[in-house]
Formats: structure tokens, sequence, C-alpha cells
């Protein structure tokens, strides 16, 4: 089951558009369910998304006007509980304890969050956190350098193998990254 | 003979008709095969003669007659091979040639004189030129449309192995052209004269029977069309028709009859007919001519199609010559030759719809790309050349839809798509003009066209001056339009138009930072003035370039002296922007934006640094408390203020403190007290992790305010939140809090204060009523005392709680 | 010719020097039987043997023997009324006997034959040669045809035909044909210009008429015939077309133009153009008719 992890596009704020070589990577059919961090900002995103997979999950970003966009949001992907929030109502941001406080509040196996548009993805007392970072590699004041990355979860039974694709100088990288539920 | 004078009958009638004709062609093939058997020639003739005669009928509608005169023309060929072969053991052709001449009815007279005359001419070629000028000669005795045509479609298809086929020089002494018998201009003057004449019973069919007929009518002759046509396709088969000759004889007779037989069908049929036969090395030689003829065809003959076809068929040529190499002579000027002939068939024809003189420059535009791509200026002239048209023609406001503006449209894109590089269009003195003339949803379509086609291909807006030309040409996205419809536009048509043109934005960028703030200036001048219902969106990345823009100074400033300066003007224009949304009658955005602005600010060292961060808070705050009402809005508000100035280290004790206590302030005044209670806990971190210059860039760890913030938190849910359900959520949240705390080190949270608080939640969970949500606040507890229990042996600082 | 056995008379054989070699005609004889004649023309010796063959051995007398070359003119209506216009006589023989098997050579040197061999609907020229065996009361008689053709040559004026003519606003035509005078196995050739048509043409025939005129005076008898009817034109033409008229005269029975043959015949041939519109209204036959007398033909082309 693949699921892609992605958000904080900024389109138009920040960026005119998603990387061309992303676009070439997310073809139709191959995704079963998104997760969104939030900030796709337009309608046009949006339905972007929903071209790539038909089962698509949003939450607000702060730059996200759309009232309809739950603030967080819990999924159920086979065996895991995946807790889906933007991230910029946590203070501080980023912060794995604070995070930490959603996951045990939404109960989830996996927490992912966005926001600072900085790639994360650990394990923190046997639960696991990811952020997606910003696909568009979007600017953010509180980060030097930003890379696009995306994150696609080969969910298996009880295990996640997640791949992150980051756009390093134009090249695509991916890397894995393993968890078990325990 | 039938003598209804009309052409054909109803369509069972005609399958009647025509099944008793082929009937009687089948039985007369039968004993004329039989005579021939057996060597009786005159009575296999006269059999020949009889099956002939069917073709006399006037009873039959094209398509009959021509299934008929199939029939008839196979049994012919067993003549034919008869007699060639009787001639081969030494018949007399001539005797035979005048004999069938005898018959007394002319279609099968001509028939078999065509048939013989072949096999004449097979068996003694040196006769060739004699016999065909007799045959073609000969044909003209019959006048009826249809029969003429066949008969000579006959002529035609007989001849078309055996016409001469060498050069006049080759066959200019005497004794070789006796063995020839003829040259290629024999051949020429066969097929011309077959052709005139041939048109001529085409055309005439147009004014046969009544005038309700004449859809009808038109409807056959485009059926019977390729027998006239192939005269031209004999033409071109022939190898000797060199340059020269196609423009002395071939050419000129071709377009005299075309010209002067006044039939719109016929010459728009000709006419493209002669583009595709010949070749292409022809056609550049002799455009002169064919286009002068275009200009002299009748009013309602779609001379654009002709052109066009024309152009395109040379435009591709040329193109196909360039890449393989060749070499297109430069001083035929095609594009010249084209624009000329083309402007003076537009003066000729008063009653050319416009969108075919748009359809016309099209083309000329796609020649100028094809065969000149490197010519700009020739696109432009077409433009010009239009806009003149335009103008003469007092149009304006040309709808998108209407068929002027669908080819309009066309000619605007091609250039879009040709360069692939809007910034060409720079080039292009006309295109504005011409874009003009177009209606508000037509110069909207092509702002987003063009919009597009920048994206794609990420064209580089790279200075004020290529700025103001872009978005002056899509100024119908940007501004209000005197011509836009009065109501409100579709939300997200609306929504969906600005995001585009909020992208666009993205590719106003120059290498240069100072470049790029002139390109800034010209765009939020060309966006402010956009009105209340753009701005939202087109502002924004203005914004946040410029916020970029500043730490790209910032990032070069060892070589830029000036740019603290530079970073202020720069938050100055930002500043500024941002408000515009503010009068805008907007909050939350410019809320956002501003905290942004003091993000960014906080990273960037400069001398005024903390005055202006402190400038872009207090304009939050100012928006927070005037501006937002709504309660949720005023916690998300709240929330991301404070978590925004959580992130910030640059203020001084004099300014952080007002903020961070008019951030408690602001969360204890919150409407709803389970707002209250979370965002004052929320507002502990400020006490905490917050940073100031006199922290010295750490954090400020007042365990002290930090207990206070939780310890308001609790009381007012312990004291004023009614409803237990968010009672013990916000218990347990806040437990969640005291542990946050504790694990960092705050020593004033002591162990006691969180075993009050579990046991506290410990005696109320019970007493909720069981349903979803107390199992959801359960399961937070059950996981917030898991995750206690789990570090507990490694995190010193759980190491007193009771759990 | 014997009546009774009175003495069978001999057998005559008529034979002509060069018979064998002389080129012969067809004709159709008034039975109907289709008969060789050798043929002959203007000045020509005519010159040939008889042969009498006696029966049984015995002797035949006689009153005389005589060869004629005899031309005539019958009209049929007055049959009666033979025009002898050439009788010549040879006597081969004085009254006497036949003793045995006998031959007479005879000559008619030079013979002036003014007119052709002609068979017509009613008139007949013919020329013939007769042998007679008198005696009292009987005559035998052995007769053979001979053909005569005239020979002529082309005048030296034969201009070409050429006229326009028509209906006011209707039709008008102008219409050329090479000659006024073909030989026998000429050929037509033409052509018509279409100067105005506002008549909806279907077909344009050429007709050749021949004319055969007997007797004088309130007497004469004129008998029209169609030799030939030749299409030259399907359908409408408009204005400025020109059809071509091409029309081998080999391909019919014709006859040379006879003008008034000892005053007892003429024959005449007439060229009619004949425009049908899709009405089957035939027009031009009377303009034709008195307008287009011209159209002799004539003679015979031989070398």
């Amino acid at each position: 089951m693949l699921v892609l992890v992605l958000g904080d596009l900024h389109i138009p704020h920040r960026v005119a558009s998603l990387p061309a070589k992303f676009r070439k990577l997310l073809s139709p059919g191959r995704i079963q369910h998104i997760l969104c961090t939030g900030n796709l900002c337009t309608r046009e995103s949006y339905d972007y998304l929903k071209t790539v997979a038909a089962d698509v999950h949003v939450v607000r970003g702060d730059f996200d006007d759309n009232l309809v966009y739950p603030e967080q949001k819990v999924v159920t992907v086979g065996q895991f509980r995946i807790g889906l929030c933007h991230g910029h109502q946590i203070v501080p941001w980023g912060d794995p304890d604070a995070l930490a406080m959603v996951q045990r509040q939404l109960d989830v196996d996996i927490l992912i969050t966005g926001h600072t548009h900085k790639f994360e993805a650990y394990e923190h007392e046997s639960k696991f956190y990811i952020n997606p970072g910003s696909a568009t590699g979007a600017y953010n004041p509180l980060e030097n350098r930003v890379i696009p990355s995306f994150v696609l979860m080969d969910i298996q039974s009880t295990t996640v193998v997640t791949y992150v694709y980051q756009l390093i100088d134009s090249e695509v990288k991916v890397e894995r990254i393993e968890y078990k539920k325990s | 003979m039938p003598t209804t004078p009309q052409l054909g009958s109803p369509p069972d009638e005609q399958d009647k008709l025509l099944d008793e004709a082929l009937g009687i062609v089948k039985m007369q093939a039968f004993q004329m095969k039989r005579c021939l058997d057996k060597g009786r020639l005159m009575d296999g003739l006269k059999h020949a003669s009889t099956l002939l005669g069917e073709l006399r009928t006037s009873m039959l509608s094209p398509k009959s007659y021509y299934e008929l005169y199939m029939a008839v023309t196979d049994e012919l060929r067993h003549l034919e091979i008869y007699l060639v072969d009787e001639f081969q053991k030494g018949r007399q052709v001539s005797d035979l040639y005048e004999m069938v001449q005898y018959a007394g009815s002319i279609v099968p007279r001509l028939y078999l004189l065509i048939t013989v005359g072949l096999v004449y001419i097979k068996t003694k070629p040196s006769l060739s030129r004699d016999v065909l000028k007799d045959m073609v000669e000969m044909c003209r005795g019959v006048q009826h449309p249809l029969r003429g045509l066949f008969l000579r479609n006959y002529l035609l298809q007989c001849t078309r192995n055996i016409l001469p086929d060498v050069a006049d020089t080759e066959g200019s002494l005497e004794s070789e052209e006796s063995s020839t018998g003829g040259t290629v201009q024999d051949s020429i003057d066969f097929v011309l004269m077959n052709f005139a004449e041939m048109n001529k019973l085409w055309v005439r069919m147009q004014h046969q029977g009544h005038s309700r007929d004449r859809e009808r009518r038109e409807k056959e002759r485009q059926d019977l069309r390729i027998l006239v046509g192939t005269n031209l396709v004999r033409l071109s088969q022939l190898e000797c028709i060199d340059l020269e000759k196609y423009i002395k004889t071939v050419l000129p007779s071709i377009l005299e009859q075309v010209v002067s037989c006044r039939d719109a069908i016929a010459q728009e049929y000709l006419m493209e007919c002669i583009i595709q036969v010949f070749p292409d090395e022809f056609h550049l030689s002799t455009l002169h001519s064919f286009l002068r003829a275009c200009a002299e065809l009748q009013p309602n003959v779609n001379v654009k199609n002709i052109i066009i076809a024309l152009i395109d068929r040379l435009a591709a040529f040329t193109q196909r010559t360039k890449d393989e190499g060749g070499i297109i002579s430069t001083d035929l000027q095609l594009f010249d030759i084209f624009s000329d002939q083309v402007a003076l068939i537009i003066m000729s024809k008063p009653d050319i719809p416009s969108e075919d003189i748009v359809a016309l420059q099209v083309s000329l535009i796609n020649l100028a790309n094809k065969c000149y791509p490197d010519k700009v200026h020739y696109v432009d002239k077409v433009l010009g050349k239009t806009t003149e048209i335009f103008n003469k023609f007092n149009l304006e406001r040309i709808g998108q839809i209407t068929p002027v503006g669908k080819e309009l449209m066309k000619l605007l894109k091609i250039p879009v798509d040709n360069y692939d590089n809007v910034l060409t269009l720079l080039k292009l003195e006309n295109y504005g003009n011409l874009l003009d003339f177009l209606d508000y949803d037509g110069r909207k379509a092509l702002a987003m066209y063009l919009i597009n086609n920048a994206l794609e291909n990420e064209t580089q807006i790279g200075n004020p001056e290529q700025v103001d030309f872009m978005l002056g040409l899509i100024s119908s996205l940007i501004q209000d339009q005197a011509d836009q419809p009065t109501e409100t536009p579709d939300p997200e048509d609306f929504a969906e138009e600005q995001s585009l043109l909020g992208r666009f934005l993205h590719l106003l960028v120059s290498e240069d930072p100072d470049e790029q703030y002139l390109i800034l200036n010209t765009a939020r001048r060309h966006l402010g003035a956009g009105g209340n219902r753009r701005i939202p969106f087109t502002l924004p990345p203005v914004v946040f370039a410029a916020y970029q823009l500043a730490f790209r100074y910032y990032s070069v400033k060892d070589q830029d002296d000036k740019w603290e300066k530079k970073c202020q003007k720069i938050f100055q224009f930002c500043h500024g922007t941002i408000s515009a949304l503010t009068k805008a009658e907007l909050a939350e955005l410019p809320l956002r934006l501003f905290l942004q602005g003091a993000l960014a600010i906080s990273r960037i060292p400069f001398e005024n640094q903390e005055t202006v961060a402190y400038e872009f808070m207090s304009q939050a705050f100012s928006l927070y408390e005037d501006e937002i009402s709504d309660s949720k809005a005023q916690l998300a508000a709240i929330t991301l203020i404070v978590a925004t100035l959580e992130q910030i280290g640059c203020f001084g004790e004099e300014n952080h403190d007002p903020l961070r206590t008019n951030c408690a302030l602001a969360a204890s005044k919150l409407l709803k007290k389970p707002d209250q209670s979370r965002a004052v806990g929320t507002c502990s971190h400020l006490f905490w992790s917050g940073k100031s210059v006199a922290s010295g860039g750490e954090q400020i760890k007042d365990e002290k305010r930090v207990l206070d913030c939780l310890k308001k938190g609790l009381k007012i849910a312990a004291n004023q939140c009614m409803d237990s359900m968010v009672q013990v959520q916000l218990f347990v949240e806040l437990l969640n809090h005291y542990l946050y705390f504790k694990k960092k080190g705050n020593q004033l949270i002591e162990a006691t204060l969180v075993n009050e608080l579990v046991e506290k939640i410990k005696e109320e969970l019970p007493n909720l009523e069981n349903n979803e949500e107390s199992q959801q606040i359960s399961k937070h507890f059950t996981n917030t005392i898991d995750h206690v229990k789990s570090v507990a042996s490694i995190e010193e600082h759980y190491k007193d709680i009771a759990v | 010719m014997s009546f009774f056995g009175f003495g069978a008379g001999p057998e005559i054989e008529l034979i002509l020097d060069g018979e064998d070699t002389r080129n012969k005609v067809e004709v159709k004889n008034e039975d109907g039987k289709i008969e060789a004649c050798p043929l002959y023309f203007d000045g020509e010796t005519i010159s040939g043997q008889v042969k009498t063959t006696l029966r049984k051995g015995s002797k035949y007398e006689h009153t005389g023997i005589k060869v004629e070359l005899v031309g005539v003119i019958e009209v049929y209506y007055d049959r009666g009324n033979p025009d002898n216009f050439l009788t010549l006589h040879k006597e081969l023989a004085r009254p006497g006997d036949l003793l045995q098997n006998q031959l007479f050579k005879f000559e008619f040197p030079n013979v002036e034959k003014p007119y052709e061999t002609y068979t017509g609907t009613n008139v007949k020229l013919r020329y013939f040669i007769r042998v007679s065996i008198s005696k009292r009361l009987s005559l035998i008689v052995k007769e053979k045809q001979i053909l005569v053709h005239t020979l002529a040559q082309y005048p030296d004026v034969n201009n070409s035909i050429k006229m326009e003519v028509g209906i006011e606003d209707c039709l008008h035509i102008e219409f050329e044909y090479n000659r006024s005078k073909y030989h026998l196995k000429d050929v037509i050739v033409g052509k018509i210009y279409f100067l105005l048509v506002r008549i909806k043409v279907k077909t344009m025939e050429l007709a050749i008429i021949k004319r055969e005129t007997t007797g004088t005076g309130p007497n004469t008898v004129n008998e029209n015939e169609t030799i030939a009817k030749f299409e030259i034109m399907d359908g409408a033409p408009v204005r400025g077309e020109s059809i071509p008229i091409r029309v081998f005269l080999a391909g019919y029975t014709l006859t040379p133009t006879f003008k008034d043959v000892n005053k007892k015949f003429s024959v005449r041939y007439y060229l009619n153009l004949v425009l049908v519109d899709e009405e089957e209204r035939r027009y031009f036959k009377q303009q034709v008719e008195q307008t287009l007398k011209i159209c002799l033909i004539n003679l015979y082309m031989c070398a």
C-alpha cells in the first residue's frame, strides 16, 4: 500500500509550481492514499493531488484559507493509525516533545506534521514521526536552504518503509527508512 | 433513348434503370466477344456500338451513370485487346479508324473512336500527335455535361500511357519527331484542351434544372470533380514538363481557364488541385501569377483556404529543404510576396469576411515562423497589417468566440507557441495593439495562455522593462477593465485565474538583487491597482519574494555595504504592501504576512532589526485586536502569534516583555474558557524556550512564569469550565504540559503537583458519560501515563511521579 | 426462246472482250438477283464475240443475226414509253442457215455513253447489249447488261459553304462545310458555331437527303429519301461552342448528282441540319431544305 505524504506547497504564494521532476514521479495510479500536511493554498493544488490518487486527506496549514480542512486528522491505513497535523499550532514548532503530546492525544502510531519545510523521520518512544518537508521547496524564513521533498510510505502489515524523495541540485535522491510497529 | 430531360429519377427507380442497362451491357458484351472470337470484327463492333448506346441515357444520377460507365469501359477493354492483336497480325488501322465513324449515334461513335484511336497510336506511335488532336477535338460533339465528362474521362484514361513525353528539342529533328509522333508540347495541348472542355461541362451542370435542386446539384458536382482534376494530375505526371514550360505554358493556361469559368466550386477545387498536384519548386517560382489569379476569383470562393493551403505547403517545403541541408534561394522573398499578394487579395475582395482575413494572416505568420524563424519583424509586420485592417474596418472588442475572435486568438497564440519564450513578444511592437482588439474574455484567455506558456518554459522575466511589458500584456488579469462584466465573477474561476497570475509572479526574477528590487516595485505598482478582490492573490507572492530578497542581501552582505539600508527598505516595502491588504479589509492574511516578516527580520541582523521586527509584531497584534472577532480565528491567531514570538530572539527585554505579556493577556481574554485555558497553556512556552537579547539568545527558562501560566490554565479549567468532559480533557492536556516542562527541567513543577492532577483525572474519568469522546480522553490519559512509565526509568525528572 | 419444239434454236453466248479482267459492279436485277456487271466508261470501245451453238446437230434457218448496244431510261409509271437514248447495231450475219456452231466478232468503237447507270425509286437508266437471231415467226435474243459510270473531275471552283441562320432571339448558328461538291467516297468536314442558344437543344443531326425528280412541268414527281441520319451533337451547347462535323460518305449508298438526264429525271442531294430540343421539336428542317440546296454530291474521283 503506497501512501504519499507531502505538504507545504505554498503555490502561488511562495513558488510557481511543483518541481517538474516530482510531477513526473507522481504518476497517477500507483498511489492509494495521499496525506497532505497542508498549505496547499489553492484549489488547483488540491485538484492536482486528486489526479494522483483518489483518496486525499488534507489538514489545514497556516496559509490555507479553506475552512473545510480540519486542524488535525487521524487516518487508519492497514494496521496503522496515522495522525496528521500541519504543525504550526504545535509550540514550539517541530519540538519532538511537543509533537509527542499530540501523538498521545491522537493515539496514533505515526504522526505526520509539516510546517518546518524540513524533512524528518524518526522513532520516538517507539512511535514514528514524519515531516515530509515542503514538496515545492518553498521559502521558509527559519530554514536557510529548503530542499524540496516528499515522502512515500509503503505500508505492509506492521511495517512501514518510508522513502524520502529529495531534490538536491536538481537531482532526485531517494532514501529509505524502515519502521516496525511494536 | 429516354426523352425525359432531367437528370436522374428517384433512388429505387435508379436501381431499376441501372440494372436494366447493366443487363443490356452484359448481353451485348457477350455477343461482341463471341463475334470477336469468330473473327467477325464488323459484327463485334456493331454489338460494341449497341452496348455503348446505353451510355446515351439521361435517366441516371451521376452515381449510377458512373457504375454504368465502369461496366461499359470494362467491356471495351476486350475490344481493345482484340484490336491490338489484330493489328499486330497486319490489319489496316486507318480503315477501322474511319469505319467506326460511320456509327450514327455520337456517344457510341466517339467511344469507339477513342478505343480504336488508342490502338492506332499503339501500333503507329508516329501518328500520336494527329490522332490525339483529332480525338480531343471530336469529343466536342458531346455537349451534355454528364455524358461529356465521362466520355472525356475515358479519353483521358485511355491515353494515359501513350501521351508523348519527350522534350521539344529532342523531337525537333524531323526524323525523330516522326518516330515519337509528337513531343510533350502536344501532350500538354491535348490535356489542356480536354481540361478546358471538361471544366466547361462541369461548370455547366450548375446551371441545369430547377434552382430548388441546387444543393443536390452542387453535391453531384463535388462528386464529379475528380474527373476534371484528373487532367491536372495527368499534366503533373508528364516528366518533360520542366519549370520553364510550367511557367510559360501550363500554369497560365490552367489559370486562364479557372479564372474565366467564373464558377466558385470549380475555382476553389481547381486552385487547390494545382497546389496539390504540382511540385513545390514550381509553386515557388509561380507565386505571383498564382496569387494574382486568386485575387480574380469569384467573390464567394474561399480564397483563404486556397492561400492557406499554399502557404502551409510551401512553409513545410522550405522547412524540409532547410532540414535536409538544402538552400532556398534567398532572392525569393517568399514572405514578402505572400504578404503583398494577401494584402492585394483582401483589397480586391470587399466582401471577404474578417475571420478569413485573420486566417490569412495566421497562415502568413506560420510561413514566417517556419521559413524565417529568425526574422521576428516578419511576424510583427503581419500583426501590424492585421491591426491596420481592423482599424480600417473599425473593429473593436472582438468576441473571443466569434469567428474573427477565434482566428485572432489563433494568430496571437502562434508567436507564443512558436518561440516558447514570451519575451520574444517584446520585439513585436504590434502585439499589444492587436491584443487590445479582443474583448475582455478574449484578452483574459490570451493572458492566461501567455502565463501558462511562461510557466511551462520557466521563462524568466528578468528586468523591470520586461516586467512592465508583460504585466501590461496581461493587464486584463491584473486590473479592472473598462469592458469587463458588471456582475461578480464566479469565485472559483476567479481564484483559479488569480492563482495562475500569482504563480507567474515567481518568474519575475533577476540575478541582480538591485534589479530584483526594481522588478518587485514595478510588479507592485501594477498589482496594487488590482482592487480588493485581486490583491489577496497577487500581493502575497510579492511580499514573499521581497522577504527572500532581504535574505539574498544578507547573504551578500560582504559585497554590498549598503545591504542593511536595502534590507530596511525592503521590509518597508513589505510593510506597505501588507498594509494595502489591511486596507482591503483583510485581517488574517496580513497578520500572517506580518508574522512571516517578523520571522524573516529576526534572522537578518541589520541595523534597525529590532525596531522593524517590533513594528511587524505590533502590526500583527493590532490586527488581532482590531480585526479578528471570530473566537475560533482568535484562538488560531493568538496561537500563531505565540508560536512566532517563541521563535524570535532579536528583541530586547523592553520589547520582548510587552509582547509576551500581551500574548498572555490576549490569551486570557479569549471568549471561550477552554480556549483561554489552552492559549494560556501555550503561552507558557514563551517563558521557557522563548529567547531575547537579554537572555543572550538562550532560552529564557523563567520557571515561575511557566508555572504561573500552567496554573492559570488549570484554574480556568477547574473553576470556569462547566462541561466536565471538556474539563477532564483540559486536565489531561495540561498534565501533558506539566510533564513537558518537568522533563525540560523546570524545578518548580513538583511531583506532587503532577500527582494531584493525575489523581484528579483518575477521579473524574469514571464519571464521564461513556462515549467516543470520553474514550478518547481516557486513551489520551492512558497514553500519557504509559509515557511516564516507559521513560520513568531513564528520565530522572519523572522519578517522583506516582503512576 | 422457242415454242413447242419448233426446232429448238441455237444457244447464244455473248462474251465481251476482257470481261474476266474488267471491273465489275454488283447490281440488283429487277427480279432481285444480284449480278456482277462489267463496268464501262464514256468513249470506251465495247467489243466481244457471239457464239452460236446448234442443238442436235441440225441446221437452223434465220432471217439475220445482229448485235445491238442500247441505252434506255425507263420511268416506272410510264413503262410503255421507254426512252432509248442510245441504239447502235451491227449485223453479224445476213439471212441464211446456220449449219454449224459459229463465232461472230463485233465491235462498237469509242461509244459515247452520255449517262451513268442509275436505279432509283421511280426511274432506271441502264445499258445493255442484245444479240438477236430472227426467224419469220420467232426471235432468239440474248441480253447482257453493262454498267456505265461517268467520270468527272473536281471542278475548279469548289467553295466551302458557310452560312449563318437562326430564329430571332432563340437560336443563332453559323455553319461551315469544307466544300460544296463531294465525291462519293469523300468526307464532309465542317463546323457549327453557336452564336446564340436559348432553346434547350437535346441533339443535332446531319441528314443526307436524296431527291429524285422525274417528269417535267405539271407531271413532275419528287421522291425524297433520307439516306443518312448522322448525330453530330449530344446535349445543349452554350454560346461560343463550336461543334465539329465529319461524315464519311463511303458509309452510305450514294449516286452522283444527276441534272436533268435526257430531260427525263434528276437526282440531287441535300445536307439537312436538324436540331431537336428537349420537347422533341425539330428545328431547321425547312430552313435547311430551302436554303441549302447547295450540297451537290457529285462524281467519282476515279483514277
